[in-house]
Protein backbone atom coordinates (compact mmCIF):
# COMPACT_ATOMS: atom_id res chain seq x y z
CA UNK A 1 0.00 0.00 0.00
CA UNK A 2 2.95 2.32 0.59
CA UNK A 3 4.30 1.47 -2.22
CA UNK A 4 1.40 2.52 -4.11
CA UNK A 5 1.48 5.85 -2.47
CA UNK A 6 5.33 6.48 -3.64
CA UNK A 7 4.23 4.74 -6.94
CA UNK A 8 5.22 8.37 -9.23
CA UNK A 9 6.17 8.53 -12.65
CA UNK A 10 8.67 10.23 -15.25
CA UNK A 11 8.07 13.61 -15.50
CA UNK A 12 5.23 13.62 -13.11
CA UNK A 13 8.02 12.25 -10.04
CA UNK A 14 9.25 16.10 -10.06
CA UNK A 15 6.31 18.16 -10.08
CA UNK A 16 4.48 15.84 -7.51
CA UNK A 17 7.35 15.45 -5.02
CA UNK A 18 7.59 19.45 -4.74
CA UNK A 19 5.02 19.60 -1.82
CA UNK A 20 7.01 16.74 0.09
CA UNK A 21 10.56 18.25 -0.41
CA UNK A 22 9.47 20.17 3.51
CA UNK A 23 9.43 16.59 4.39
CA UNK A 24 12.73 15.40 5.50
CA UNK A 25 13.66 12.25 3.63
CA UNK A 26 11.55 11.96 1.21
CA UNK A 27 13.03 10.19 -1.62
CA UNK A 28 13.60 11.55 -4.51
CA UNK A 29 14.58 10.29 -8.55
CA UNK A 30 14.93 11.68 -11.68
CA UNK A 31 15.76 10.13 -15.27
CA UNK A 32 17.17 11.29 -18.01
CA UNK A 33 18.30 10.22 -21.48
CA UNK A 34 21.91 11.35 -22.53
CA UNK A 35 20.33 10.61 -26.40
CA UNK A 36 23.36 7.95 -26.65
CA UNK A 37 21.32 4.90 -26.05
CA UNK A 38 21.99 5.24 -22.17
CA UNK A 39 19.75 6.13 -19.51
CA UNK A 40 20.93 8.19 -15.98
CA UNK A 41 18.92 8.48 -13.44
CA UNK A 42 19.80 10.55 -9.90
CA UNK A 43 18.51 10.12 -6.22
CA UNK A 44 18.63 11.09 -3.21
CA UNK A 45 16.77 12.60 -0.20
CA UNK A 46 15.20 15.41 -0.06
CA UNK A 47 16.64 16.80 2.48
CA UNK A 48 20.01 16.19 0.22
CA UNK A 49 21.42 13.03 1.70
CA UNK A 50 22.85 10.86 -0.52
CA UNK A 51 21.32 7.77 -2.01
CA UNK A 52 24.55 6.25 -2.89
CA UNK A 53 24.33 2.59 -2.70
CA UNK A 54 20.26 2.49 -3.26
CA UNK A 55 19.02 -0.30 -5.48
CA UNK A 56 18.00 0.15 -8.46
CA UNK A 57 16.05 -2.21 -11.04
CA UNK A 58 14.85 -1.96 -14.42
CA UNK A 59 11.82 -4.11 -15.15
CA UNK A 60 9.97 -5.30 -18.16
CA UNK A 61 5.87 -4.76 -18.35
CA UNK A 62 6.03 -8.88 -16.32
CA UNK A 63 8.32 -8.02 -13.23
CA UNK A 64 10.83 -9.42 -14.77
CA UNK A 65 14.05 -7.75 -14.03
CA UNK A 66 15.92 -6.68 -16.57
CA UNK A 67 19.20 -4.74 -15.53
CA UNK A 68 19.94 -4.53 -11.74
CA UNK A 69 22.43 -2.05 -10.08
CA UNK A 70 23.33 0.31 -7.45
CA UNK A 71 23.48 4.10 -7.15
CA UNK A 72 26.93 4.99 -7.57
CA UNK A 73 28.90 7.63 -5.11
CA UNK A 74 27.10 10.08 -7.27
CA UNK A 75 24.08 8.71 -6.64
CA UNK A 76 23.51 7.59 -9.69
CA UNK A 77 22.75 4.88 -12.06
CA UNK A 78 23.33 4.82 -15.85
CA UNK A 79 21.62 1.27 -17.71
CA UNK A 80 21.45 1.06 -21.56
CA UNK A 81 17.84 1.50 -22.63
CA UNK A 82 16.30 -1.60 -23.45
CA UNK A 83 14.26 -2.35 -26.53
CA UNK A 84 11.04 -3.10 -24.70
CA UNK A 85 8.93 -0.97 -22.52
CA UNK A 86 10.40 -0.93 -19.10
CA UNK A 87 10.09 0.71 -15.95
CA UNK A 88 12.73 1.89 -13.64
CA UNK A 89 12.38 1.33 -9.62
CA UNK A 90 14.51 3.24 -6.71
CA UNK A 91 14.19 0.97 -4.06
CA UNK A 92 15.52 2.68 -0.88
CA UNK A 93 13.29 0.02 1.27
CA UNK A 94 9.82 0.17 2.38
CA UNK A 95 8.01 3.62 1.52
CA UNK A 96 11.06 4.47 0.22
CA UNK A 97 9.95 3.23 -3.69
CA UNK A 98 10.04 5.03 -6.34
CA UNK A 99 8.75 4.20 -9.67
CA UNK A 100 9.80 6.02 -13.19
CA UNK A 101 8.00 4.57 -16.64
CA UNK A 102 10.20 4.28 -19.20
CA UNK A 103 8.40 6.23 -21.80
CA UNK A 104 8.14 9.02 -19.41
CA UNK A 105 12.00 9.44 -19.77
CA UNK A 106 12.91 12.50 -21.57
CA UNK A 107 16.00 13.51 -22.86
CA UNK B 1 24.55 84.10 -17.10
CA UNK B 2 28.33 82.97 -16.04
CA UNK B 3 27.21 82.32 -12.79
CA UNK B 4 24.41 79.92 -13.74
CA UNK B 5 26.76 78.00 -16.36
CA UNK B 6 29.53 77.40 -13.15
CA UNK B 7 26.67 76.47 -11.22
CA UNK B 8 25.14 74.35 -14.16
CA UNK B 9 29.16 72.42 -14.55
CA UNK B 10 29.78 72.26 -10.62
CA UNK B 11 26.48 70.15 -10.55
CA UNK B 12 27.08 67.73 -13.86
CA UNK B 13 30.43 66.86 -11.81
CA UNK B 14 28.96 66.51 -9.18
CA UNK B 15 26.23 63.99 -10.57
CA UNK B 16 29.37 62.08 -12.70
CA UNK B 17 31.25 61.72 -9.40
CA UNK B 18 28.11 60.81 -7.84
CA UNK B 19 27.19 58.70 -10.74
CA UNK B 20 30.86 56.75 -10.25
CA UNK B 21 30.44 56.14 -6.72
CA UNK B 22 28.13 53.35 -7.47
CA UNK B 23 29.37 50.29 -7.20
CA UNK B 24 30.40 47.97 -10.58
CA UNK B 25 28.99 44.07 -10.42
CA UNK B 26 29.53 41.37 -12.64
CA UNK B 27 26.31 39.42 -13.35
CA UNK B 28 25.62 36.04 -14.01
CA UNK B 29 22.13 35.91 -15.16
CA UNK B 30 19.91 33.86 -16.01
CA UNK B 31 15.78 34.44 -14.94
CA UNK B 32 15.01 31.71 -12.82
CA UNK B 33 17.22 30.03 -10.17
CA UNK B 34 14.78 28.04 -9.11
CA UNK B 35 13.41 24.96 -11.72
CA UNK B 36 10.83 22.19 -10.93
CA UNK B 37 13.32 20.50 -13.93
CA UNK B 38 16.00 20.45 -16.11
CA UNK B 39 16.10 22.21 -19.12
CA UNK B 40 18.40 24.57 -20.88
CA UNK B 41 18.49 27.78 -19.01
CA UNK B 42 20.49 31.29 -20.78
CA UNK B 43 23.07 32.70 -18.97
CA UNK B 44 24.19 36.26 -19.92
CA UNK B 45 27.66 37.44 -17.96
CA UNK B 46 27.45 41.03 -18.03
CA UNK B 47 29.88 44.08 -15.60
CA UNK B 48 27.36 46.32 -15.45
CA UNK B 49 25.50 48.84 -12.38
CA UNK B 50 23.05 46.84 -11.88
CA UNK B 51 20.41 49.24 -9.73
CA UNK B 52 21.09 52.08 -12.41
CA UNK B 53 21.32 49.79 -15.34
CA UNK B 54 24.25 52.35 -16.10
CA UNK B 55 27.24 52.62 -17.18
CA UNK B 56 28.35 48.99 -18.60
CA UNK B 57 31.96 47.59 -19.08
CA UNK B 58 33.41 45.91 -21.85
CA UNK B 59 34.60 42.64 -19.94
CA UNK B 60 37.32 42.99 -22.70
CA UNK B 61 39.33 39.16 -22.94
CA UNK B 62 37.39 35.93 -22.41
CA UNK B 63 36.93 35.53 -19.06
CA UNK B 64 39.95 33.38 -17.35
CA UNK B 65 37.27 30.47 -15.94
CA UNK B 66 33.58 30.19 -16.25
CA UNK B 67 32.58 26.54 -15.23
CA UNK B 68 29.71 25.26 -13.41
CA UNK B 69 29.98 22.90 -9.96
CA UNK B 70 27.54 20.25 -9.55
CA UNK B 71 27.38 16.99 -7.02
CA UNK B 72 30.96 18.08 -6.20
CA UNK B 73 32.21 17.49 -10.06
CA UNK B 74 33.36 20.57 -12.35
CA UNK B 75 32.92 21.28 -16.03
CA UNK B 76 34.05 23.41 -17.46
CA UNK B 77 32.04 25.91 -20.18
CA UNK B 78 34.57 28.78 -21.08
CA UNK B 79 34.55 27.50 -24.99
CA UNK B 80 31.10 27.86 -24.78
CA UNK B 81 31.09 31.68 -24.27
CA UNK B 82 30.09 33.46 -27.03
CA UNK B 83 31.35 37.76 -27.20
CA UNK B 84 27.68 40.17 -27.18
CA UNK B 85 26.78 43.64 -26.82
CA UNK B 86 25.31 44.71 -24.18
CA UNK B 87 22.96 47.55 -23.96
CA UNK B 88 23.05 49.71 -20.89
CA UNK B 89 20.60 52.78 -20.37
CA UNK B 90 23.70 54.95 -21.06
CA UNK B 91 25.58 52.96 -23.24
CA UNK B 92 27.17 48.96 -24.20
CA UNK B 93 30.22 47.04 -23.41
CA UNK B 94 31.20 43.78 -24.44
CA UNK B 95 29.34 40.63 -22.52
CA UNK B 96 29.56 37.51 -23.03
CA UNK B 97 26.15 34.95 -23.51
CA UNK B 98 26.05 30.91 -23.35
CA UNK B 99 23.18 28.42 -22.64
CA UNK B 100 23.46 25.00 -20.64
CA UNK B 101 21.53 22.31 -20.58
CA UNK B 102 20.60 21.26 -16.96
CA UNK B 103 19.89 17.97 -15.91
CA UNK B 104 18.46 15.70 -13.47
CA UNK B 105 18.25 17.55 -9.87
CA UNK B 106 20.33 19.70 -7.77
CA UNK B 107 22.51 22.90 -6.97
CA UNK B 108 24.22 23.77 -10.33
CA UNK B 109 26.81 26.75 -9.19
CA UNK B 110 27.90 28.44 -12.13
CA UNK B 111 31.55 30.49 -11.51
CA UNK B 112 33.01 33.06 -12.90
CA UNK B 113 36.90 34.55 -12.49
CA UNK B 114 36.62 37.54 -15.51
CA UNK B 115 40.09 38.81 -17.13
CA UNK B 116 41.03 41.52 -14.76
CA UNK B 117 38.98 45.41 -16.06
CA UNK B 118 40.91 48.41 -16.27
CA UNK B 119 39.42 50.84 -14.82
CA UNK B 120 40.40 54.14 -15.70
CA UNK B 121 38.57 56.93 -13.84
CA UNK B 122 40.45 55.56 -10.37
CA UNK B 123 43.57 53.54 -12.00
CA UNK B 124 43.10 50.25 -10.70
CA UNK B 125 42.09 46.91 -11.90
CA UNK B 126 38.86 44.91 -10.90
CA UNK B 127 37.98 41.58 -11.10
CA UNK B 128 34.83 40.24 -9.48
CA UNK B 129 35.15 36.49 -9.33
CA UNK B 130 31.28 35.72 -9.55
CA UNK B 131 28.65 32.50 -8.51
CA UNK B 132 25.01 32.03 -9.19
CA UNK B 133 23.40 29.18 -7.93
CA UNK B 134 20.46 27.48 -10.37
CA UNK B 135 18.49 24.16 -8.29
CA UNK B 136 16.36 22.03 -9.97
CA UNK B 137 13.31 19.85 -8.47
CA UNK B 138 14.26 21.19 -4.72
CA UNK B 139 17.27 19.26 -4.19
CA UNK B 140 20.09 20.47 -2.38
CA UNK B 141 23.55 19.22 -3.17
CA UNK B 142 26.47 22.05 -3.89
CA UNK B 143 24.68 25.59 -2.72
CA UNK B 144 26.56 25.40 0.71
CA UNK B 145 29.66 24.10 -1.15
CA UNK B 146 33.03 25.96 -0.89
CA UNK B 147 34.31 26.17 -4.35
CA UNK B 148 37.75 27.14 -3.37
CA UNK B 149 38.06 30.47 -5.85
CA UNK B 150 40.72 32.82 -3.89
CA UNK B 151 38.16 35.36 -3.61
CA UNK B 152 34.76 33.60 -2.53
CA UNK B 153 31.03 34.28 -0.55
CA UNK B 154 29.98 30.88 0.88
CA UNK B 155 25.95 31.17 1.27
CA UNK B 156 24.94 30.14 4.25
CA UNK B 157 21.17 30.57 3.32
CA UNK B 158 20.00 28.82 0.07
CA UNK B 159 20.40 31.37 -2.65
CA UNK B 160 17.47 30.26 -4.83
CA UNK B 161 15.36 29.49 -1.75
CA UNK B 162 14.63 32.99 -0.43
CA UNK B 163 11.58 34.85 0.31
CA UNK B 164 11.14 38.47 0.30
CA UNK B 165 12.18 39.41 3.89
CA UNK B 166 13.80 36.31 4.39
CA UNK B 167 17.54 36.69 5.38
CA UNK B 168 20.48 36.24 3.13
CA UNK B 169 23.86 35.54 5.64
CA UNK B 170 27.29 34.35 3.48
CA UNK B 171 30.40 34.11 4.68
CA UNK B 172 33.63 36.24 2.84
CA UNK B 173 36.42 33.63 2.35
CA UNK B 174 39.99 34.82 0.90
CA UNK B 175 41.66 31.48 0.28
CA UNK B 176 39.35 29.66 1.98
CA UNK B 177 40.20 31.60 5.26
CA UNK B 178 36.88 33.90 6.43
CA UNK B 179 37.83 37.89 6.25
CA UNK B 180 37.12 39.99 9.11
CA UNK B 181 35.22 42.88 8.76
CA UNK B 182 35.27 42.40 5.07
CA UNK B 183 33.29 45.55 3.35
CA UNK B 184 30.32 44.46 0.75
CA UNK B 185 28.37 46.17 -1.15
CA UNK B 186 25.00 45.27 -2.30
CA UNK B 187 22.65 46.07 -4.98
CA UNK B 188 19.39 45.41 -6.07
CA UNK B 189 19.12 44.32 -9.80
CA UNK B 190 16.30 47.25 -11.21
CA UNK B 191 16.21 47.06 -14.39
CA UNK B 192 14.89 43.67 -16.02
CA UNK B 193 17.42 42.28 -18.63
CA UNK B 194 15.61 41.61 -21.81
CA UNK B 195 17.90 38.53 -22.67
CA UNK B 196 16.58 38.44 -25.84
CA UNK B 197 17.89 41.72 -26.80
CA UNK B 198 21.03 41.84 -24.71
CA UNK B 199 19.88 44.81 -23.43
CA UNK B 200 18.13 46.07 -19.74
CA UNK B 201 14.05 47.36 -19.24
CA UNK B 202 14.23 51.15 -19.85
CA UNK B 203 11.83 51.03 -16.54
CA UNK B 204 13.11 51.17 -12.90
CA UNK B 205 11.49 48.89 -10.40
CA UNK B 206 12.33 50.85 -7.58
CA UNK B 207 13.66 54.31 -6.84
CA UNK B 208 16.41 55.31 -4.32
CA UNK B 209 15.54 58.15 -2.45
CA UNK B 210 19.76 58.58 -2.17
CA UNK B 211 22.89 57.23 -3.31
CA UNK B 212 23.01 55.31 0.30
CA UNK B 213 20.30 53.05 -1.14
CA UNK B 214 22.09 52.21 -4.39
CA UNK B 215 24.79 50.54 -3.62
CA UNK B 216 24.07 49.47 0.07
CA UNK B 217 27.23 48.82 2.21
CA UNK B 218 27.19 46.48 5.01
CA UNK B 219 30.31 44.65 6.78
CA UNK B 220 31.18 41.59 7.85
CA UNK B 221 31.43 40.63 11.42
CA UNK B 222 35.01 39.47 13.04
CA UNK B 223 34.14 35.99 11.81
CA UNK B 224 33.65 37.34 8.08
CA UNK B 225 29.92 36.24 8.05
CA UNK B 226 27.16 39.13 7.25
CA UNK B 227 23.76 39.21 6.53
CA UNK B 228 21.13 41.44 4.92
CA UNK B 229 17.25 41.22 4.89
CA UNK B 230 15.83 40.99 1.65
CA UNK B 231 13.21 43.70 0.92
CA UNK B 232 11.70 42.63 -2.32
CA UNK B 233 12.02 40.14 -5.03
CA UNK B 234 13.92 40.06 -7.72
CA UNK B 235 17.88 39.26 -7.79
CA UNK B 236 20.38 40.91 -5.61
CA UNK B 237 23.96 41.09 -5.72
CA UNK B 238 26.44 40.77 -3.03
CA UNK B 239 29.60 42.02 -3.57
CA UNK B 240 33.01 41.87 -0.95
CA UNK B 241 35.81 44.47 -1.94
CA UNK B 242 39.04 43.41 -2.25
CA UNK B 243 38.11 39.77 -0.63
CA UNK B 244 40.74 38.28 -2.91
CA UNK B 245 44.70 37.74 -1.90
CA UNK B 246 45.87 39.21 -4.96
CA UNK B 247 46.58 43.22 -5.24
CA UNK B 248 48.50 43.93 -8.65
CA UNK B 249 47.88 43.36 -12.27
CA UNK B 250 50.27 44.94 -14.77
CA UNK B 251 52.15 47.39 -12.36
CA UNK B 252 48.80 48.51 -11.12
CA UNK B 253 46.48 48.01 -7.78
CA UNK B 254 44.14 45.29 -8.66
CA UNK B 255 40.75 44.56 -6.40
CA UNK B 256 40.09 41.13 -6.85
CA UNK B 257 36.46 41.20 -5.18
CA UNK B 258 33.71 38.68 -4.86
CA UNK B 259 30.47 38.55 -5.95
CA UNK B 260 27.05 36.02 -5.18
CA UNK B 261 23.66 36.98 -6.76
CA UNK B 262 20.88 35.45 -4.62
CA UNK B 263 16.86 35.82 -6.01
CA UNK B 264 14.35 36.16 -3.44
CA UNK B 265 10.05 35.30 -4.21
CA UNK B 266 7.16 36.99 -2.69
CA UNK B 267 4.91 35.15 -0.90
CA UNK B 268 1.26 34.81 -2.62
Amino acid sequence: MRIRKTLITGVLATSLLLPAVAFAHTPMCSCFSLGDGTITCEGGFSDGSSASGTVMRVKDKKGNVLVKGKMDEFSEFTFEKPDQPFVVEFDAGSGHKIEIKGKDIAE
Amino acid sequence: MKKTISLLAGLVMVMITAGSAFAHFQMIYTPESALEKGKTISLDLVFTHPFEAGHTMDMGDKPEEFYVVRKGRKTDLSDKLKPVIWTSLTNSGGAYETEYKLRGMGDNVFCLVPSPYYEKEEDIYIQQITKMVVNTAGFPTDWDREIGLPAEIVPLDKPYGLWTGNVFRGVVKRNGKPVPHAEIEVEYLNHRPLTDHNAFAEKAEVEAPQGAFVTMGIKANVNGEFSFGIPRAGWWGFCALGAGPDTEHNGKELSQDAVIWVQARDMK
